[in-house]
């Protein structure tokens, strides 16, 4: 006994020791690297990647290979993060003034508190010439003063209802014009025993982001939002009241996916590609999934469309809801060479080189780029989506992330049955008019 | 075993008996420590003291009383992280206590201690007791599986049951079968009073096995001739339960009773992957919606409010569980 135990001590010293040294062995290493190549200029960087997903990972590695190659001299430290851990570590570092040189960014309220801090670089000097080259919603000011904290990856809308052609034409259905028209097709569609809207609303935040945002552009309008913010507008006003009551009225007609607040996000996906589904209301960047998921018969004849008419229409008509994409930015802190090292990733990432890179995998780039003639058909349509529609806000771009966490239950409660759309529009009112800080 | 450098020492609260002071000096009896070196040595064995706990003291002041102070303080403010924090009194406490998502939140919590100290404790209380008293055969294979559960992280256990009760799940997709009816869904979980049952049920699948081996491990120590001797005097199976291993069990069940209180107040892995609290906040805890509005709404003030209720409210359900405790033990003496 005593035998064993003395062989399992010595060998997890052993394990120890090792470990140690080659630990010292690595530093020694890396510092001695440091030192030898002069110029070299080493960033770190917080990155946002799901290093689960392979195809995400592939793009990213193509990325980072033409980027060593285009600039030898500047090395990454990249320390990959996903979701709630990203944004928690980011606030952690911006916090304890521990900001990475680099970091990923959001334009709106999802990094407002980093990006209002003081703490990240206007990227206008170095942007300077180059607005032009991208899309206007992606080079809109992301801070009070016009600030450019992140330059956009793409633009994003966030609003998409994909149909199923093939599936309405066997139904004798054609797209609908109106809601009533809608609302009318939803029996037929169910006897056929198809969902007719497939949509997944377990994080709450899909109802709001890439449905009633569109619907509120349609009903209110960017202006009504924009007097919203400041309370010159309430949200128990008829404007924002009429855009729920399109979603209450989707919900009581059976129009959504059965158990649509209990599904976990990717659900609706699968029933959409599955062909369980005859519309599917998403947000644009699902183009990248369908690339991959639809087979080329499939991609024939899956459009992409707005929601239809709604009544009381005040803002724009056929309006879905867009938002600049999330981009990278850099500390504050950072000056000379080294502000140049990391603009030269950031240029690299959405500028000409990284966007082409990432277009040939799917993406739709902020930056202006001729669609290639080889591109996906998913992707030519939604560039051309993208390039026809107008556009409103999106909701949760323009209120805080606490306000959401008001709004998305109500909106799933309403769904549920427990709340009206005018309950929902008073809560959201009395959170915001005593909380948001627009309205203080 | 001879004693060379030990003393034996003589109780003087209990004459006649004495024990040993293990590492004690040796001292010759005849000599007498004066007044003086009684104080040095004191003085030394102060210092002594002093050395060996000052590295431990000073790592528990860091991790833990400055946190807690900290903390304390943290709860009277409102702070985002950035600038300095707006001191607000007992504000905070009061927004939380009067925002029906708490409430609801501590109604679950409290279901969810109901179920550990209600659910888990006695029906790991009695396999461990159908175990111990072999009323059934292969008592081995039967606790490996009740204890299997808590051998797998909570964040599998709850990924597995979301597979099993989600809207794609298998038991959703066989009831749509069974029924024909393809809108079919677990509706429990839209239904705000009865949302947390289905996380209840696992939380009692889960821990149950954990108590179970705690008093398996606890009933092996009671000297089976006492059961003999019982029973040679004609005890039944319930007086042998009743008035012999309850009362010898009595503390063991307060100690699992504050294990089980301390971790539902702050249970948040399971459910949180399991539901996310959703939804509209129906399966949401307490610590879930600490979680919330300190990480993702960077509400410093309000999270650090929500955990000091938590402190309170698990010091005070000890405290309940001690009285019990306490009663029962002066009741079985």
């Amino acid at each position: 006994m005593r035998k064993i135990l003395l062989i399992g001590v010595a060998l997890t010293a052993a394990v120890l020791m090792s470990v140690v040294v080659m630990g010292c062995q690595k530093k020694a290493e890396s510092a001695a690297g440091g030192g030898q190549a002069g110029d070299k200029i080493t960033l770190t960087m917080l990155e946002y990647q799901n290093v689960t997903d392979e195809s995400e990972v592939a793009v990213w590695n193509t990325l980072l290979t033409e980027f060593k190659k285009e600039n030898p001299n500047i090395e990454l430290q990249i320390d990959p993060l996903f979701d709630e851990a990203y944004h928690n570590k980011l606030q952690a570092m911006a916090v304890a003034d521990q900001l990475p040189d680099i970091m990923f960014l959001w334009p709106g309220k999802r990094t407002g508190a980093v990006t209002g801090s003081g703490k990240i670089k206007d990227l206008r000097p170095w942007l300077k010439g180059h607005e032009s080259e991208f899309a206007q919603t992606a080079v809109a000011a992301q801070g009070p003063n016009g600030e450019i904290y992140e330059l956009p990856e793409q633009v994003t809308a966030t609003h998409v209802m994909f149909t199923n052609d093939k599936l309405l034409n066997e139904l004798g259905l054609t797209y609908p014009k109106t809601l009533d028209e809608l609302i009318n097709q939803g029996q037929v569609i169910r006897d056929a025993g198809y969902i007719p809207i497939a949509m997944d609303n377990g994080g709450g935040w899909q109802m709001q982001s890439c449905f009633l945002s569109a619907l509120a552009e349609r009903t209110a309008g960017r202006d009504w939002i924009e007097k919203a913010l400041t309370g010159e507008a309430k949200f128990t006003d008829p404007e924002f009241v009429d855009a729920l009551k399109v979603i209450d009225t989707l919900a009581k007609n059976k129009m959504f996916s059965p158990g649509i607040n209990q599904a976990d996000y990717g659900q609706a996906l699968t029933d959409f590609v599955t062909e369980k589904a005859v519309y599917f209301i998403d947000g644009g960047w699902r183009v990248t999934n369908l690339v991959t998921e639809l087979s080329d018969d499939q991609k024939s004849y899956i459009s992409l469309n707005v929601f239809p008419a709604v009544p009381n229409t005040k803002g724009q008509e056929e309006s879905t809801s867009m938002v600049a994409g999330t981009g990278y930015g850099m500390n504050s802190k950072l000056e000379g060479a080294r502000a140049d090292a990391a603009w030269k990733w950031i240029w690299f990432y959405s500028g000409p080189v990284g966007s082409k890179i990432r277009q040939a995998e799917g993406a739709l780039p902020a930056y202006n780029l001729p669609v290639p003639e080889d591109s996906d058909p998913m992707e030519k349509k939604l560039t051309s989506f993208i390039a026809n529609t107008p556009a409103g806000y999106v909701i949760d771009a323009k209120f805080s992330q606490e306000s959401m966490g008001v709004l998305q239950p109500a909106l799933q409660e309403m769904t549920l049955g427990s709340l009206t759309p005018q309950q929902v529009g008073a809560n959201f009112e009395k959170w915001i008019a005593e909380n948001e800080p627009t309205r203080q | 075993m001879s004693l060379p450098v030990s003393e034996i020492v003589r109780d003087e609260t209990r004459p006649g008996r004495s024990f040993l002071r293990p590492g004690a000096v040796t001292r010759k009896p005849s000599r007498q420590p004066s007044q003086k070196s009684g104080m040095t040595m004191g003085a030394s064995k102060r210092k002594s003291f002093l050395i060996l706990l000052a590295p431990a003291v000073l790592i528990y002041a860091a991790i833990i009383i400055f946190p807690i102070i900290f903390n304390t303080g943290l709860s009277l403010t409102k702070w985002s992280g950035f600038g300095e924090p707006k001191w607000v009194g007992f504000g905070q406490y009061a927004k939380i206590l009067t925002d029906p998502v708490f409430l609801h939140g501590l109604r679950n919590n409290f279901l969810v201690v109901g179920v550990s100290v209600f659910g888990q404790i006695p029906v790991g209380f009695v396999l461990a007791y159908i175990i111990y008293r072999r009323m059934v055969e292969t008592e081995r294979f039967f606790e490996v599986m009740i204890f299997l559960p808590i051998t797998i992280s909570p964040v599998v256990v709850a990924i597995l049951w979301n597979q099993i009760f989600s809207t794609s799940g298998v038991f959703t997709q066989l009831v749509r079968v069974i029924r024909d009816d393809p809108r079919y869904v677990f509706s429990i979980f839209e239904n705000k009073q009865f949302a947390i049952v289905p996380i209840l049920f696992v939380i009692l699948w889960m821990y149950t096995g954990l108590y179970m081996v705690i008093f398996i491990a606890n009933l092996q120590k009671i000297d089976p001739e006492v059961l003999e001797s019982a029973k040679m005097d004609g005890a039944s199976e319930w007086q042998i339960l009743f008035r012999i291993i309850i009362p010898l069990m009595v503390n063991i069940i307060f100690t699992t009773s504050v294990f089980a209180i301390t971790g539902s107040l702050k249970s948040f892995d399971l459910i949180f992957v399991f539901t996310g609290g959703g939804p509209a906040h129906y399966t949401e805890v307490v610590s879930i919606y600490m979680y919330l509005n300190t990480f993702r709404y960077y509400n410093y003030g309000l999270g650090a409010a929500v955990s000091m209720i938590i402190i309170v409210l698990s010091v005070g359900l000890i405290y309940m569980a001690l009285g019990v405790y306490r009663y029962f033990a002066s009741r079985y003496e």
